[in-house]
């Protein structure tokens, strides 16, 4: 492990050099929404308004102002953690998104922390039996995972667990207490294994034959180790960067954008629904900033990720 | 890599590798029928041979097969199999654009930031590259539709800008290597100009990996088409799985099975067909690659 204080001394510089990635995200979605998208006076405004009307809504909106000026507000807003409020409730950007997104994460991350559990083991399965029988029924079911279709998985659980079985009710959400989540939880939990599994399976697959072949491993096979000792002091430690990498950048990928089919679907009050209706309504500010915020997300957590593994393994950086 | 110990524990068990049988045989030749048989269909769909009746309400409500409706009817009595061939004919459709399309682009993005490396037209794309690529696909393409709001094709624009950085990663890192070969400096020192090495030495080494991304890009377009129609984030009014899907969301409630079974089975073995022709693509074109890395970015459609 490298010393703490070069650690600190990386994170600055990485974070320093993520901060064009991070002004490049809230251009993209300021242009997006703000310059390109419809204006929102006109949507505003009710039948044949008055040029008054228009002139007053514009002041309200801040749309008689130029674009860089709105953009500088916008990133002053941003800084000060205030990215605006949605212009049909007028709830602020910052309670939307207090309030969406923990249950956006206790819906989706049991899917994401089991489903990647579980393609480690078949992957590894997958790996040791290369070529063999098990690593083609493996295989087969990662094809059969990643060829169907996020919805059709979506009505067939739907149907199957909630209108044939009714063991799980087909929509809404609670999870007052723990039971009231395990009963909304669980079809979506499944739903998330299923549909990431055969991606996942043929990563983490690659990723365990790569490591397979390590010298290390042969050595320890020379000598003699049982293949539980290998897989824990060798493959595991040598698998962690890339298991975390995977893991983190599913985070914001799948929580914040593939749950949009899910939650709408659902009618669960997550993140992905706040933004879907946000499209369908044409709540221009709640659009630009989720985009905004999950888009830095996924940069920062490129750099812990960066970072984390370095921290982990000094010569990650060499590999 | 090709080490002989490393390979020792795999190769000395009997049986397995098992040669080729007839089963295997079936195997691997199905996906490239059912894709020859689709695209044909599709064809015929697009040029008007077939299925031309999919508006028209030319049955009883939810009629289950039938000599006049092999699928069925739906809910307002339009013939589902008509309305399943101009779905396979709509996903071709949007595979094409939006693969042809993100390709194209990330080709042109990959190529020049690669044979630039290291300079500021490099770091200019790189940084373009990775800020289309920070901001999760689906938040893109709604950001996207909403900006363009119900102009046709902002779809498929949506989706080519969300899905081009990472034809052009993969590109560019070609490029790259590329670069430092014999016979590109050869071409340089003898005073080859810069356009001229490009398209006799740097363009034909790069049909491989865009032909992969293509396939790749195909799948996760006609994907992200079922479910962004499914919610209803696309209006038109045309026809689509995804179309279908959203109508057999309701007829599922009713207990009526034909869209929902027309669609999904259709739409699996399209995918299912393109997925495994990418992968032996990917196998033909490099067969040292143990697995299929190319894919990366694409995952978690």
């Amino acid at each position: 492990m490298t010393s703490n204080a070069s650690m600190v001394g990386l994170l600055l510089r990485r974070l320093g050099g993520a901060v064009p990635l991070l002004v490049g995200v809230t251009l993209i979605g300021f242009l997006l929404t703000q310059q390109i998208g419809p204006d929102p006076v006109w949507e505003l405004a009710g039948r044949s308004p008055t040029p008054a009307e228009l002139t007053a809504l514009e002041a309200q909106l801040d749309r008689d102002r130029g674009g860089v000026g709105r953009y500088l507000d916008f990133m002053a807003g941003l800084l000060r953690l205030d990215p605006g409020s949605s212009l049909i409730t007028g709830e602020s950007v910052r309670s939307i998104v207090g309030r969406s997104v923990p249950v956006t994460l206790a819906l989706m991350l049991p899917g994401l922390i089991l489903g990647v559990g579980l393609a480690l083991a078949l992957g590894y399965l997958a790996a040791r039996h290369r070529g063999r029988r098990l690593d083609r029924w493996i295989a087969g079911v990662s094809a059969l995972s990643m060829s169907v279709s996020l919805v059709i998985v979506v009505m067939l659980l739907q149907l199957v667990f909630s209108v044939w079985l009714g063991w799980f009710p087909a929509r809404g959400w609670s999870a007052a207490t723990f039971t009231d989540w395990l009963l909304h939880a669980t079809v979506p939990t499944l739903i998330v294994v299923l549909v990431n599994l055969g991606y996942n399976v043929r990563f983490f697959r690659a990723l365990w034959l790569e490591a397979l072949q390590l010298p290390s491993v042969r050595a320890a096979r020379a000598y003699g180790l049982s293949e539980r000792k290998i897989l824990l002091r060798r493959l595991l430690p040598w698998a962690f960067g890339p298991i975390m990498t995977r893991l983190i950048f599913a985070v914001p990928m799948l929580l914040l954008g593939g749950s949009m089919v899910i939650e709408t679907h659902f009618g669960i009050p997550g993140v992905g629904r706040v933004f879907y209706n946000a499209v369908l309504s044409g709540d221009q500010p709640v659009i630009l900033a989720l985009v905004v915020l999950t888009g830095s997300l996924v940069v920062l957590s490129q750099v812990l990720v960066e970072v984390g593994v370095r921290w982990f393994d000094p010569r990650a950086g060499t590999r | 890599m090709s080490s002989v110990p490393g390979q020792m524990h795999r190769a000395h068990r009997p049986g397995g590798m098992s040669t080729p049988t007839g089963w295997h045989v079936v195997a691997r030749l199905l996906p490239m029928v059912i894709l020859a048989l689709f695209a044909a269909l599709a064809l015929g769909a697009w040029v008007g041979l077939w299925a031309t009746g999919w508006r028209e309400i030319s049955g009883p409500a939810w009629a289950g097969p039938s000599l006049d409706h092999w699928f069925g009817t739906n809910q307002i009595g339009q013939d589902v199999l008509a309305r399943s061939l101009q779905s396979i004919a709509a996903a071709f459709e949007v595979g094409l654009i939006v693969g042809l399309g993100a390709a194209v682009l990330g080709l042109l993005v990959g190529a020049l930031a690669g044979y630039f490396q290291g300079r500021w037209v490099d770091e200019l794309l790189l940084w373009l590259t990775g800020c289309f690529e920070s901001i999760p696909y689906y938040l893109l393409m709604g950001a996207v539709l909403f900006a363009l709001d119900g102009i046709s094709g902002a779809l498929q624009l949506a989706m080519i800008l969300s899905f081009w950085p990472a034809v052009a990663r993969v590109v560019r890192i070609r490029v790259v290597v590329l670069r430092s070969e014999g016979y590109i400096t050869a071409a340089r020192v003898s005073g080859s100009h810069p356009l001229r090495i490009v398209r006799r030495h740097v363009i034909p080494h790069l049909y491989d990996i865009t032909l992969v991304q293509v396939t790749l890009l195909f799948v996760a377009a006609i994907k992200t088409e079922v479910v962004l129609s499914f919610i209803g984030l696309t209006g038109s009014d045309s026809i689509s799985f995804g179309r279908m899907l959203a109508e057999a969301a309701q007829d599922l409630l009713a207990g009526q099975y034909q869209n929902f079974a027309a669609a999904s089975v259709l739409l699996f073995l399209l995918v299912w067909s393109l997925n495994r022709f990418g992968d032996e693509l990917q196998v033909a074109l490099d067969p040292r690659r143990p697995g299929p890395p190319l894919r990366r970015r694409l995952d978690l459609i």
